[in-house]
Protein backbone atom coordinates (compact mmCIF):
# COMPACT_ATOMS: atom_id res chain seq x y z
CA UNK A 1 0.00 0.00 0.00
CA UNK A 2 1.51 3.06 -1.07
CA UNK A 3 1.35 6.75 1.54
CA UNK A 4 -1.12 8.02 -1.20
CA UNK A 5 -3.64 4.98 -0.82
CA UNK A 6 -3.75 5.03 2.96
CA UNK A 7 -6.44 6.90 4.32
CA UNK A 8 -7.42 8.42 8.12
CA UNK A 9 -9.02 5.49 9.54
CA UNK A 10 -10.78 1.94 8.50
CA UNK A 11 -13.66 2.23 6.66
CA UNK A 12 -16.93 1.12 8.53
CA UNK A 13 -17.46 -2.19 8.96
CA UNK A 14 -18.98 -4.04 6.15
CA UNK A 15 -20.35 -6.88 7.60
CA UNK A 16 -17.78 -9.41 5.51
CA UNK A 17 -14.61 -11.27 6.14
CA UNK A 18 -11.52 -8.93 5.63
CA UNK A 19 -7.26 -9.55 6.46
CA UNK A 20 -6.61 -8.81 9.55
CA UNK A 21 -4.20 -6.61 8.51
CA UNK A 22 -4.52 -4.45 4.92
CA UNK A 23 -2.11 -6.00 2.04
CA UNK A 24 -1.19 -8.71 3.80
CA UNK A 25 -3.34 -11.35 2.08
CA UNK A 26 -6.00 -12.44 -0.24
CA UNK A 27 -9.01 -14.42 0.74
CA UNK A 28 -10.17 -15.72 -2.57
CA UNK A 29 -8.58 -17.94 -3.43
CA UNK A 30 -5.86 -18.09 0.00
CA UNK A 31 -2.89 -16.24 -0.61
CA UNK A 32 -0.32 -14.50 0.76
CA UNK A 33 0.71 -11.27 -0.64
CA UNK A 34 4.34 -10.48 -1.28
CA UNK A 35 6.27 -8.44 -3.82
CA UNK A 36 9.14 -8.77 -6.44
CA UNK A 37 11.90 -7.02 -7.37
CA UNK A 38 11.27 -6.61 -11.35
CA UNK A 39 14.95 -5.74 -11.36
CA UNK A 40 16.78 -8.69 -9.43
CA UNK A 41 14.12 -10.88 -9.00
CA UNK A 42 13.77 -11.36 -5.05
CA UNK A 43 10.52 -12.00 -3.57
CA UNK A 44 9.84 -10.82 0.04
CA UNK A 45 6.56 -11.40 2.67
CA UNK A 46 5.21 -9.26 3.50
CA UNK A 47 5.21 -6.58 0.87
CA UNK A 48 7.88 -3.94 1.11
CA UNK A 49 8.46 -0.98 -0.77
CA UNK A 50 11.89 -1.65 -1.51
CA UNK A 51 13.89 -4.83 -2.68
CA UNK A 52 15.93 -5.35 0.57
CA UNK A 53 18.44 -7.66 -2.22
CA UNK A 54 19.35 -4.67 -4.61
CA UNK A 55 17.64 -1.82 -2.54
CA UNK A 56 15.31 -0.82 -5.68
CA UNK A 57 12.77 1.27 -5.00
CA UNK A 58 11.02 1.29 -8.72
CA UNK A 59 9.25 -1.75 -10.25
CA UNK A 60 8.34 -3.76 -7.56
CA UNK A 61 5.36 -5.44 -7.96
CA UNK A 62 2.97 -7.32 -5.53
CA UNK A 63 2.53 -10.87 -6.05
CA UNK A 64 0.49 -13.63 -5.04
CA UNK A 65 2.88 -16.31 -3.40
CA UNK A 66 2.42 -19.71 -3.55
CA UNK A 67 0.49 -21.30 -1.00
CA UNK A 68 2.78 -24.55 -1.15
CA UNK A 69 5.65 -24.86 1.35
CA UNK A 70 7.68 -27.13 4.11
CA UNK A 71 8.62 -26.91 7.41
CA UNK A 72 12.36 -25.42 7.58
CA UNK A 73 12.19 -25.45 11.67
CA UNK A 74 9.73 -25.61 14.51
CA UNK A 75 8.66 -25.48 18.03
CA UNK A 76 5.90 -26.15 20.09
CA UNK A 77 5.13 -23.70 22.42
CA UNK A 78 4.43 -24.28 25.81
CA UNK A 79 4.72 -21.04 27.62
CA UNK A 80 3.22 -17.40 26.08
CA UNK A 81 2.60 -14.31 28.08
CA UNK A 82 -0.97 -14.29 29.58
CA UNK A 83 -4.06 -14.70 27.36
CA UNK A 84 -2.46 -16.62 24.86
CA UNK A 85 -3.66 -20.26 24.43
CA UNK A 86 -1.11 -22.74 24.49
CA UNK A 87 0.52 -25.17 23.16
CA UNK A 88 0.77 -24.33 19.81
CA UNK A 89 3.32 -25.00 16.69
CA UNK A 90 4.78 -21.92 15.45
CA UNK A 91 7.26 -22.58 12.52
CA UNK A 92 9.36 -21.15 9.80
CA UNK A 93 7.58 -22.10 6.67
CA UNK A 94 9.73 -22.32 3.28
CA UNK A 95 7.51 -20.96 0.26
CA UNK A 96 8.23 -22.51 -3.34
CA UNK A 97 8.50 -19.08 -3.83
CA UNK A 98 11.81 -19.08 -2.30
CA UNK A 99 10.53 -16.85 0.23
CA UNK A 100 10.36 -17.87 4.39
CA UNK A 101 7.40 -16.79 6.31
CA UNK A 102 6.95 -17.49 10.10
CA UNK A 103 3.22 -18.59 10.81
CA UNK A 104 1.79 -21.50 13.30
CA UNK A 105 0.79 -24.78 11.33
CA UNK A 106 -1.89 -26.80 12.69
CA UNK A 107 -3.41 -30.52 11.38
CA UNK A 108 -0.99 -32.66 13.16
CA UNK A 109 0.28 -33.35 16.52
CA UNK A 110 3.11 -31.80 17.56
CA UNK A 111 5.49 -34.95 17.82
CA UNK A 112 4.08 -36.02 13.91
CA UNK A 113 5.77 -32.52 12.88
CA UNK A 114 9.17 -32.92 11.46
CA UNK A 115 11.93 -30.56 9.50
CA UNK A 116 10.41 -30.84 5.71
CA UNK A 117 7.27 -31.68 6.41
CA UNK A 118 5.02 -30.26 3.85
CA UNK A 119 2.24 -27.87 4.25
CA UNK A 120 -0.52 -25.77 2.74
CA UNK A 121 -1.82 -22.11 3.40
CA UNK A 122 -4.74 -21.99 5.23
CA UNK A 123 -7.25 -18.99 6.17
CA UNK A 124 -7.68 -18.78 9.82
CA UNK A 125 -9.87 -16.55 12.15
CA UNK A 126 -7.74 -13.77 13.82
CA UNK A 127 -9.10 -11.70 17.27
CA UNK A 128 -10.11 -7.87 17.07
CA UNK A 129 -8.74 -5.48 19.39
CA UNK A 130 -11.34 -7.07 22.20
CA UNK A 131 -9.46 -10.11 21.55
CA UNK A 132 -11.74 -11.53 20.53
CA UNK A 133 -12.72 -13.89 17.32
CA UNK A 134 -14.88 -11.78 15.62
CA UNK A 135 -15.67 -14.10 12.55
CA UNK A 136 -14.46 -11.13 10.54
CA UNK A 137 -10.58 -10.56 10.81
CA UNK A 138 -8.85 -13.27 8.50
CA UNK A 139 -5.71 -14.60 9.31
CA UNK A 140 -3.23 -17.04 8.10
CA UNK A 141 -1.65 -20.49 9.30
CA UNK A 142 -0.46 -23.54 7.68
CA UNK A 143 -1.46 -27.17 7.73
CA UNK A 144 0.34 -30.13 7.68
CA UNK A 145 -0.73 -31.78 3.81
CA UNK A 146 -2.83 -35.22 4.49
CA UNK A 147 -0.18 -37.41 3.51
CA UNK A 148 1.79 -36.73 6.74
CA UNK A 149 -0.62 -37.35 9.26
CA UNK A 150 -1.92 -40.63 7.78
CA UNK B 1 37.76 4.60 12.09
CA UNK B 2 38.86 4.20 15.87
CA UNK B 3 37.70 6.73 18.42
CA UNK B 4 39.71 7.87 21.52
CA UNK B 5 38.53 5.42 24.02
CA UNK B 6 36.17 5.68 27.60
CA UNK B 7 38.45 5.31 30.17
CA UNK B 8 36.13 2.80 32.68
CA UNK B 9 36.64 4.93 36.49
CA UNK B 10 34.26 3.07 38.26
CA UNK B 11 31.60 0.37 38.48
CA UNK B 12 28.61 -0.82 40.51
CA UNK B 13 25.31 -2.95 40.70
CA UNK B 14 23.09 -4.06 42.71
CA UNK B 15 22.65 -8.30 42.83
CA UNK B 16 19.96 -9.13 39.93
CA UNK B 17 17.10 -10.81 41.04
CA UNK B 18 13.49 -10.67 41.98
CA UNK B 19 12.86 -7.63 44.40
CA UNK B 20 9.15 -6.15 46.27
CA UNK B 21 6.89 -3.80 44.47
CA UNK B 22 8.84 -0.96 46.96
CA UNK B 23 11.95 -1.48 45.54
CA UNK B 24 11.25 0.36 42.14
CA UNK B 25 13.41 1.24 38.91
CA UNK B 26 14.22 4.29 40.66
CA UNK B 27 15.47 2.76 43.80
CA UNK B 28 17.58 0.21 42.20
CA UNK B 29 18.99 3.06 39.36
CA UNK B 30 20.19 5.17 42.48
CA UNK B 31 21.74 2.09 44.41
CA UNK B 32 23.58 1.59 41.41
CA UNK B 33 24.88 4.31 40.04
CA UNK B 34 25.69 5.61 43.85
CA UNK B 35 28.13 2.23 43.87
CA UNK B 36 29.53 3.31 40.57
CA UNK B 37 30.17 6.88 41.81
CA UNK B 38 31.82 5.21 45.04
CA UNK B 39 33.79 2.84 42.95
CA UNK B 40 35.65 5.93 41.05
CA UNK B 41 35.62 8.27 44.16
CA UNK B 42 33.24 10.89 41.86
CA UNK B 43 30.92 13.21 43.73
CA UNK B 44 27.99 14.41 42.28
CA UNK B 45 29.29 17.70 41.15
CA UNK B 46 31.87 15.70 39.00
CA UNK B 47 29.98 14.53 37.01
CA UNK B 48 28.89 16.16 33.47
CA UNK B 49 25.75 14.34 32.04
CA UNK B 50 24.01 10.90 32.58
CA UNK B 51 22.73 7.79 30.07
CA UNK B 52 20.04 5.63 30.83
CA UNK B 53 19.36 2.24 29.69
CA UNK B 54 15.83 1.15 30.07
CA UNK B 55 12.62 -0.54 28.03
CA UNK B 56 10.19 -0.65 30.78
CA UNK B 57 10.52 2.01 32.61
CA UNK B 58 8.26 4.17 31.06
CA UNK B 59 8.73 8.20 29.80
CA UNK B 60 11.72 9.90 31.08
CA UNK B 61 12.81 7.04 33.83
CA UNK B 62 16.52 8.97 33.45
CA UNK B 63 15.39 12.05 34.72
CA UNK B 64 13.24 10.21 37.62
CA UNK B 65 16.22 8.27 38.81
CA UNK B 66 18.53 11.72 38.72
CA UNK B 67 16.33 13.54 40.59
CA UNK B 68 16.72 10.95 43.06
CA UNK B 69 20.48 10.73 42.60
CA UNK B 70 21.29 14.36 42.42
CA UNK B 71 22.12 14.90 39.01
CA UNK B 72 19.09 16.79 38.31
CA UNK B 73 19.90 19.49 35.86
CA UNK B 74 22.28 18.02 33.86
CA UNK B 75 21.68 16.56 30.14
CA UNK B 76 19.82 13.07 30.81
CA UNK B 77 19.35 10.59 28.02
CA UNK B 78 17.24 8.03 27.68
CA UNK B 79 17.96 4.87 25.56
CA UNK B 80 15.74 2.16 24.28
CA UNK B 81 17.49 -0.48 22.24
CA UNK B 82 15.38 -3.45 23.75
CA UNK B 83 17.68 -5.68 25.65
CA UNK B 84 20.71 -4.21 24.17
CA UNK B 85 19.57 -1.02 25.73
CA UNK B 86 22.28 -0.62 28.70
CA UNK B 87 24.90 -1.01 26.03
CA UNK B 88 23.44 1.45 23.42
CA UNK B 89 23.57 4.01 26.46
CA UNK B 90 27.30 3.17 26.51
CA UNK B 91 27.87 3.52 23.29
CA UNK B 92 26.18 7.22 22.97
CA UNK B 93 28.65 8.12 26.12
CA UNK B 94 31.52 6.72 24.99
CA UNK B 95 30.75 8.62 21.32
CA UNK B 96 30.11 12.43 23.65
CA UNK B 97 33.42 11.56 25.78
CA UNK B 98 35.53 11.03 22.18
CA UNK B 99 33.59 14.18 20.64
CA UNK B 100 34.96 15.92 23.89
CA UNK B 101 31.28 16.88 24.81
CA UNK B 102 31.79 15.48 28.57
CA UNK B 103 34.43 14.48 30.49
CA UNK B 104 32.52 12.39 33.04
CA UNK B 105 29.53 10.73 32.99
CA UNK B 106 27.53 7.98 34.25
CA UNK B 107 25.89 5.12 32.61
CA UNK B 108 22.92 3.40 34.23
CA UNK B 109 21.28 0.54 33.13
CA UNK B 110 18.21 -0.51 34.75
CA UNK B 111 14.88 -2.40 34.35
CA UNK B 112 11.78 -3.73 36.78
CA UNK B 113 10.33 -6.81 35.29
CA UNK B 114 9.00 -8.76 37.79
CA UNK B 115 6.36 -6.22 38.44
CA UNK B 116 4.83 -5.96 35.23
CA UNK B 117 6.15 -8.85 32.90
CA UNK B 118 5.10 -13.02 33.33
CA UNK B 119 5.55 -16.08 30.64
CA UNK B 120 8.14 -14.03 28.50
CA UNK B 121 8.79 -11.15 26.36
CA UNK B 122 7.59 -10.90 22.58
CA UNK B 123 7.76 -7.94 19.89
CA UNK B 124 5.60 -5.24 20.01
CA UNK B 125 2.15 -5.57 19.32
CA UNK B 126 2.52 -4.00 16.06
CA UNK B 127 5.31 -6.41 14.71
CA UNK B 128 3.98 -9.11 12.44
CA UNK B 129 5.64 -11.67 14.17
CA UNK B 130 3.85 -10.87 17.68
CA UNK B 131 0.55 -11.36 15.63
CA UNK B 132 1.73 -14.48 14.59
CA UNK B 133 2.44 -15.75 18.01
CA UNK B 134 5.95 -15.08 18.44
CA UNK B 135 7.38 -15.31 21.32
CA UNK B 136 11.41 -14.71 22.12
CA UNK B 137 11.82 -18.32 23.55
CA UNK B 138 9.99 -19.62 20.11
CA UNK B 139 12.75 -18.10 18.06
CA UNK B 140 15.59 -19.98 19.65
CA UNK B 141 13.68 -22.76 20.08
CA UNK B 142 13.52 -22.96 16.23
CA UNK B 143 17.36 -22.02 15.72
CA UNK B 144 18.28 -24.86 18.10
CA UNK B 145 16.51 -27.91 16.28
CA UNK B 146 17.64 -26.33 13.08
CA UNK B 147 21.75 -26.27 14.63
CA UNK B 148 20.72 -30.00 15.86
CA UNK B 149 19.61 -30.89 12.49
CA UNK B 150 22.34 -28.92 10.63
CA UNK B 151 25.21 -29.87 12.78
CA UNK B 152 24.68 -33.21 14.08
CA UNK B 153 24.50 -31.42 18.10
CA UNK B 154 22.84 -32.76 20.71
CA UNK B 155 20.57 -31.80 22.98
CA UNK B 156 23.01 -32.27 25.57
CA UNK B 157 25.93 -29.95 24.42
CA UNK B 158 23.30 -27.18 24.04
CA UNK B 159 22.57 -27.55 27.57
CA UNK B 160 25.66 -27.72 28.57
CA UNK B 161 25.93 -23.95 28.36
CA UNK B 162 23.51 -23.52 31.55
CA UNK B 163 25.40 -25.62 33.57
CA UNK B 164 28.58 -23.98 32.30
CA UNK B 165 27.06 -20.89 32.71
CA UNK B 166 25.57 -21.60 36.59
CA UNK B 167 29.14 -23.10 37.86
CA UNK B 168 30.39 -19.53 36.70
CA UNK B 169 28.15 -17.34 39.28
CA UNK B 170 28.35 -19.40 42.16
CA UNK B 171 31.61 -17.23 42.62
CA UNK B 172 29.61 -13.93 41.16
CA UNK B 173 27.58 -12.30 44.55
CA UNK B 174 25.50 -10.07 41.90
CA UNK B 175 24.10 -12.74 40.24
CA UNK B 176 20.57 -13.70 40.84
CA UNK B 177 21.34 -17.55 40.93
CA UNK B 178 24.78 -18.32 42.91
CA UNK B 179 23.94 -22.46 42.71
CA UNK B 180 25.61 -25.16 40.16
CA UNK B 181 22.88 -26.88 38.15
CA UNK B 182 23.15 -30.54 36.70
CA UNK B 183 22.67 -31.50 33.24
CA UNK B 184 20.04 -33.95 34.03
CA UNK B 185 18.19 -30.57 35.90
CA UNK B 186 18.15 -28.90 32.43
CA UNK B 187 17.64 -31.54 30.40
CA UNK B 188 14.48 -32.66 32.47
CA UNK B 189 13.02 -28.85 33.13
CA UNK B 190 9.48 -27.89 32.43
CA UNK B 191 9.49 -27.62 28.44
CA UNK B 192 9.33 -23.82 27.54
CA UNK B 193 9.44 -24.23 23.71
CA UNK B 194 10.79 -27.03 22.49
CA UNK B 195 13.16 -28.47 22.77
CA UNK B 196 14.19 -25.39 25.04
CA UNK B 197 13.19 -26.49 28.52
CA UNK B 198 13.10 -23.17 31.60
CA UNK B 199 16.87 -23.38 32.72
CA UNK B 200 17.64 -22.72 28.79
CA UNK B 201 15.73 -19.47 29.03
CA UNK B 202 17.36 -16.42 31.08
CA UNK B 203 14.56 -15.42 33.63
CA UNK B 204 12.65 -12.38 34.09
CA UNK B 205 14.45 -9.95 37.12
CA UNK B 206 14.58 -6.51 38.36
CA UNK B 207 18.43 -5.04 38.88
CA UNK B 208 20.51 -2.17 38.03
CA UNK B 209 24.24 -1.80 36.76
CA UNK B 210 26.55 1.34 36.45
CA UNK B 211 29.64 2.53 35.32
CA UNK B 212 31.63 6.08 35.46
CA UNK B 213 32.93 6.75 31.83
CA UNK B 214 35.76 9.46 31.59
CA UNK B 215 37.85 10.90 28.90
CA UNK B 216 41.63 11.50 30.36
CA UNK B 217 40.53 15.42 31.87
CA UNK B 218 37.78 13.23 33.41
CA UNK B 219 40.40 11.11 34.59
CA UNK B 220 42.74 14.54 36.08
CA UNK B 221 38.95 15.42 37.75
CA UNK B 222 38.46 12.83 39.59
CA UNK B 223 42.11 12.48 40.90
CA UNK B 224 42.83 9.34 38.45
CA UNK B 225 46.49 8.72 38.07
CA UNK B 226 46.60 4.87 37.58
CA UNK B 227 45.90 3.29 33.84
CA UNK B 228 41.92 1.63 34.57
CA UNK B 229 40.34 -0.74 31.99
CA UNK B 230 39.01 1.51 28.96
CA UNK B 231 36.20 0.98 26.43
CA UNK B 232 38.17 0.58 22.94
CA UNK B 233 34.91 0.77 20.66
CA UNK B 234 31.47 -0.22 21.21
CA UNK B 235 29.64 -1.06 18.05
CA UNK B 236 25.91 -0.94 16.85
CA UNK B 237 24.31 -2.58 13.99
CA UNK B 238 20.50 -4.01 13.55
CA UNK B 239 19.28 -6.51 11.79
CA UNK B 240 18.91 -6.59 8.08
CA UNK B 241 15.93 -7.68 5.75
CA UNK B 242 16.40 -11.03 5.07
CA UNK B 243 15.74 -12.82 1.84
CA UNK B 244 15.85 -16.69 0.43
CA UNK B 245 15.92 -19.85 2.53
CA UNK B 246 19.51 -19.65 3.92
CA UNK B 247 20.76 -20.89 6.88
CA UNK B 248 18.46 -19.88 9.66
CA UNK B 249 21.58 -19.61 12.48
CA UNK B 250 24.04 -17.42 9.73
CA UNK B 251 23.84 -14.80 12.32
CA UNK B 252 24.93 -12.09 9.59
CA UNK B 253 23.71 -9.65 12.31
CA UNK B 254 25.91 -10.72 14.44
CA UNK B 255 29.13 -11.35 11.83
CA UNK B 256 28.54 -7.68 10.90
CA UNK B 257 28.61 -6.52 14.87
CA UNK B 258 31.65 -8.31 15.17
CA UNK B 259 33.30 -7.04 12.19
CA UNK B 260 32.33 -3.51 13.11
CA UNK B 261 33.63 -3.90 16.55
CA UNK B 262 37.39 -5.07 15.23
CA UNK B 263 37.48 -2.11 13.44
CA UNK B 264 36.42 0.64 15.97
CA UNK B 265 38.36 -1.13 18.88
CA UNK B 266 41.84 -1.92 16.45
CA UNK B 267 41.81 -5.57 17.92
CA UNK B 268 40.98 -8.49 16.24
CA UNK B 269 39.07 -11.99 17.05
CA UNK B 270 42.15 -13.72 18.27
CA UNK B 271 43.18 -10.85 20.83
CA UNK B 272 39.97 -11.00 22.93
CA UNK B 273 40.58 -12.90 26.15
CA UNK B 274 37.09 -13.48 27.45
CA UNK B 275 33.51 -12.77 26.68
CA UNK B 276 30.37 -11.72 28.27
CA UNK B 277 27.73 -13.39 25.75
CA UNK B 278 24.15 -12.66 25.89
CA UNK B 279 22.78 -15.71 26.70
CA UNK B 280 19.06 -14.94 26.99
CA UNK B 281 18.98 -18.69 25.91
CA UNK B 282 21.65 -21.43 25.43
CA UNK B 283 21.84 -22.25 21.93
CA UNK B 284 21.92 -18.27 21.77
CA UNK B 285 25.65 -18.28 22.97
CA UNK B 286 26.45 -20.48 20.74
CA UNK B 287 25.28 -19.39 17.46
CA UNK B 288 26.44 -15.67 18.26
CA UNK B 289 29.56 -16.83 19.14
CA UNK B 290 29.89 -18.34 15.68
CA UNK B 291 28.39 -15.70 14.30
CA UNK B 292 31.22 -13.29 15.51
CA UNK B 293 34.09 -15.64 14.35
CA UNK B 294 35.36 -16.46 17.81
CA UNK B 295 33.63 -20.16 17.58
CA UNK B 296 33.90 -21.85 14.14
CA UNK B 297 30.81 -22.63 12.11
CA UNK B 298 29.12 -25.89 13.99
CA UNK B 299 31.23 -26.30 16.32
CA UNK B 300 29.57 -24.10 19.34
CA UNK B 301 27.97 -27.10 21.28
CA UNK B 302 31.15 -29.54 20.68
CA UNK B 303 33.29 -26.65 22.51
CA UNK B 304 31.24 -25.96 25.18
CA UNK B 305 30.40 -29.35 25.90
CA UNK B 306 34.48 -30.03 26.19
CA UNK B 307 34.96 -27.25 28.54
CA UNK B 308 36.35 -24.68 25.72
CA UNK B 309 33.89 -21.72 26.53
CA UNK B 310 34.50 -22.93 30.64
CA UNK B 311 36.44 -21.00 33.12
CA UNK B 312 39.72 -22.28 32.64
CA UNK B 313 39.06 -23.06 29.14
CA UNK B 314 40.33 -21.77 25.70
CA UNK B 315 38.08 -18.96 25.32
CA UNK B 316 36.04 -18.26 28.79
CA UNK B 317 32.44 -16.90 27.95
CA UNK B 318 30.33 -15.38 30.66
CA UNK B 319 32.68 -16.16 33.79
CA UNK B 320 29.58 -13.45 35.53
CA UNK B 321 27.24 -16.66 34.47
CA UNK B 322 26.08 -14.31 32.09
CA UNK B 323 22.10 -14.06 31.49
CA UNK B 324 20.92 -17.11 31.94
CA UNK B 325 22.27 -17.32 35.99
CA UNK B 326 23.57 -13.91 37.06
CA UNK B 327 19.74 -12.58 35.51
CA UNK B 328 18.48 -10.83 32.78
CA UNK B 329 16.82 -7.19 33.50
CA UNK B 330 16.95 -6.48 30.14
CA UNK B 331 17.70 -2.80 30.28
CA UNK B 332 20.82 -3.33 32.52
CA UNK B 333 21.85 -6.06 31.38
CA UNK B 334 25.25 -4.29 28.89
CA UNK B 335 25.62 -2.30 31.33
CA UNK B 336 25.97 -5.15 33.90
CA UNK B 337 28.53 -7.00 31.38
CA UNK B 338 30.82 -3.50 31.05
CA UNK B 339 31.03 -3.72 34.93
CA UNK B 340 32.13 -7.73 34.81
CA UNK B 341 34.79 -6.94 32.06
CA UNK B 342 35.94 -4.14 34.22
CA UNK B 343 36.34 -6.35 37.07
CA UNK B 344 37.76 -8.42 35.39
CA UNK B 345 40.63 -6.55 33.62
CA UNK B 346 41.57 -5.08 36.42
CA UNK B 347 41.47 -8.46 38.52
CA UNK B 348 39.38 -8.34 40.82
CA UNK B 349 37.07 -10.91 40.03
CA UNK B 350 37.53 -13.36 42.39
CA UNK B 351 36.73 -16.74 41.70
CA UNK B 352 35.16 -16.11 38.62
CA UNK B 353 38.83 -14.67 37.69
CA UNK B 354 39.54 -15.49 33.90
CA UNK B 355 43.56 -15.35 34.50
CA UNK B 356 45.49 -13.31 32.34
CA UNK B 357 42.77 -10.81 30.97
CA UNK B 358 43.88 -7.97 29.10
CA UNK B 359 40.84 -7.72 26.52
CA UNK B 360 36.90 -8.63 26.70
CA UNK B 361 34.16 -8.53 24.64
CA UNK B 362 30.94 -7.86 25.07
CA UNK B 363 27.68 -8.36 23.44
CA UNK B 364 23.84 -7.98 23.37
CA UNK B 365 21.11 -8.54 21.41
CA UNK B 366 18.09 -6.39 21.50
CA UNK B 367 14.37 -7.73 20.04
CA UNK B 368 13.45 -9.13 17.22
CA UNK B 369 11.83 -7.23 13.74
CA UNK B 370 9.79 -9.22 11.23
CA UNK B 371 11.65 -10.71 7.97
CA UNK B 372 14.67 -9.62 9.50
CA UNK B 373 17.87 -11.30 11.01
CA UNK B 374 17.16 -8.87 14.82
CA UNK B 375 16.47 -5.82 16.44
CA UNK B 376 20.10 -4.08 17.52
CA UNK B 377 23.05 -5.86 18.87
CA UNK B 378 26.26 -4.13 20.55
CA UNK B 379 29.59 -4.82 20.84
CA UNK B 380 31.30 -3.84 23.55
CA UNK B 381 35.71 -4.20 23.53
CA UNK B 382 37.28 -3.42 26.47
CA UNK B 383 41.10 -3.27 27.41
CA UNK B 384 42.91 -3.50 30.86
Amino acid sequence: MSAATRVPLPEASSGSRRPFRPGLLQLEPPRLLGSRCSACGTATFPARAFCPHCRATTGIDGVALTPDGHVHSFTVVRQAPAGVDVPYVLAQIDLGDGVRVLAQVVGAEPERIALGAPVSLELAPVADAAGQPDGQLVGYRFRVDQEMTT
Amino acid sequence: MTLAPAHVAGAGMIRFGKYPVDVTLESMGVDAGRAALADAGATLTTVDALYVGHVFGGPVAGQRIAAQLGLDGKPVSNHENYCASGATAVREAWVALAAGLHDVVLVIGVEKMTDRISGGVRPDPNDLDAAVGYVMAAGHAMSARRYMADHGATREQIAAVAVKNHAHSVHNPFAQYQKPISLDQVLSARPIAEPLGLLDCSPISDGAAAVVLCSPAGLRRLGIDAAVPKVLGAALVSGSVLTGTGDLNAEDVSRRAGEQAWELSGVGPDDVDLVEMHDCFTIAEIVRMEGLGLVPVGQGAAWTADGHTALGGRLPVNPSGGLLSRGHPVGATGVAQVCELTWQLRGTAGGRQVDGARIGLAYCKGGTVNGTDGGSVTTVVMAS
